[in-house]
C-alpha cells in the first residue's frame, strides 16, 4: 500500500513539474541543504553550551531563546524541501533501507533537540543543567552527526537522490 | 595556468590517500560526512548572526555578543568543512577544475563570502552601539547570507556540468 500511494505521489503533475526542472529541483536543493544547515548548526550550539563546551558566557536559557526561531526555520525549510525531494523519487526512497534508517535517527535526534530546548529554557538561568540533560544534548549532537552519516550513505548506497 | 592547475589534480588525484577515498565504498561518504557537519557548523553559526544584522531574531543579545560566543565554534566548522572539501575535491581533482559551477563556488565565491564574513566579525562588536543594526550592518548581513546561499547553489549545480 505504501510503494502504491508513492507511486501515486510521484506522478502528481506538480510533483513531476518539479523533480523534471533542474532549476526548481536545484531551489529545492539548495532549500533542503541551507534548511539542514541551519537547523543543526544551531541545534549543535545549544547542545554545546549545555555541555559546557561553547558561548560559556551566556546562560543556556539566554542561547536556547535567541536559537529557539532559527531552529524552527531550519526545520521548516528542510522539512518541506526534503518532501519536494522525497515525492520525485518516492517509491525508490521508500524502498532505500538508509533512507528509511535516516528517517529514523532524524526522529530520535528531534526528540532529544526538543527535550533539551524545553528543558533549557524553562531552567533557572544561572543554575548549571543538570547531568541529565547534558547526556540528553550529547545524545542530540550524536544523533545529529549521525543524520547527517546516514543522509550521505542514502545516496551512496541506494542511489537516490 | 589551467595546465598547471590540472597538473597540479593530476598529481592530487593519484596520491595514495585520493585514490583510497575515490575507490573506497565507506571512505567517500564518510568524507561527504566531514565535509556536511562541518558545514552544519559553520552555516549554522553564520546565518544566525546574519539574520540578527538584518535585524530578524530576539534581541536579547547584541550581534557582538552573538558573534563572540559563536566565534570558536564557527571556525572549528569552517575548518572540518575545509578539510571534508579538500578531500572531496583530492579524490576527483580532474573533474572539479573544468567544471565551472566549481570554479564559481571555490575561485570566486567563497573568497568573497570569507572576506564579507571576517569585515562582519571584525565590526560586530562596533555595530553594537544601538538596539539597530545601522544601515551599512544590514547591507553586510545581507550580502554575506547570499553569497552563502550562493555557494551552496554552485555546490548543488556541480553535478549539472560533470564532463565523463
Amino acid at each position: 500500500m505504501l510503494l502504491h500511494l508513492c507511486e501515486w505521489l510521484e506522478h502528481l503533475p506538480w510533483v513531476v513539474a518539479i523533480s523534471s526542472s533542474v532549476v526548481l529541483s536545484a531551489i529545492v536543493e539548495v532549500a533542503h541543504y541551507a534548511g539542514f544547515f541551519l537547523l543543526v548548526g544551531s541545534i549543535a550550539i545549544l547542545d554545546l553550551r549545555v555541555l559546557g563546551l561553547a558561548a560559556r558566557r551566556e546562560t543556556p536559557a539566554s542561547m536556547a531563546s535567541q536559537l529557539f526561531p532559527w531552529m524552527c526555520t531550519g526545520l521548516v525549510s528542510a522539512f518541506l524541501s526534503g518532501f519536494l525531494m522525497f515525492a520525485g523519487d518516492a517509491s525508490d526512497f521508500a524502498r532505500a533501507k538508509w533512507f528509511g534508517i535516516k528517517m529514523l535517527v532524524i526522529l530520535g535526534a528531534l526528540v532529544a533537540g526538543i527535550t533539551v530546548q524545553w528543558n533549557v529554557s524553562r531552567s533557572d538561568g544561572a543554575a548549571s543543567p543538570s547531568a541529565w540533560i547534558k547526556t540528553v544534548a550529547f545524545l542530540s549532537l550524536a544523533l545529529w552527526i549521525g543524520a547527517i552519516l546516514t543522509a550521505v550513505e542514502v545516496p551512496a548506497i541506494s542511489g537516490v537522490g | 595556468m589551467t595546465g598547471f592547475f590540472m597538473a597540479f589534480a593530476k598529481w592530487l588525484e593519484h596520491t595514495r590517500w585520493a585514490v583510497a577515498i575515490s575507490t573506497s565504498d565507506w571512505a567517500f561518504p564518510f568524507v561527504q560526512w566531514t565535509h556536511f557537519s562541518g558545514l552544519s557548523l559553520w552555516l549554522g553559526t553564520n546565518l544566525a548572526v546574519d539574520f540578527r544584522l538584518l535585524g530578524i531574531g530576539r534581541k536579547r543579545q547584541s550581534i557582538g555578543e552573538l558573534s563572540s560566543a559563536l566565534i570558536i565554534w564557527n571556525w572549528i566548522g569552517f575548518a572540518i568543512a575545509l578539510s571534508g572539501g579538500f578531500m572531496l575535491f583530492a579524490s576527483s581533482a580532474t573533474h572539479y577544475i573544468p567544471n565551472p559551477a566549481f570554479d564559481l563556488k571555490v575561485g570566486i565565491l567563497i573568497p568573497l563570502a570569507l572576506i564579507l564574513h571576517i569585515v562582519i566579525q571584525a565590526n560586530a562588536r562596533a555595530w553594537t552601539a544601538s538596539p539597530n543594526p545601522p544601515a551599512i550592518a544590514r547591507l553586510a548581513g545581507l550580502l554575506e547570507l547570499l553569497l552563502w546561499l550562493s555557494v551552496v547553489t554552485a555546490a548543488v549545480s556541480i553535478p549539472n556540468f560533470e564532463t565523463h
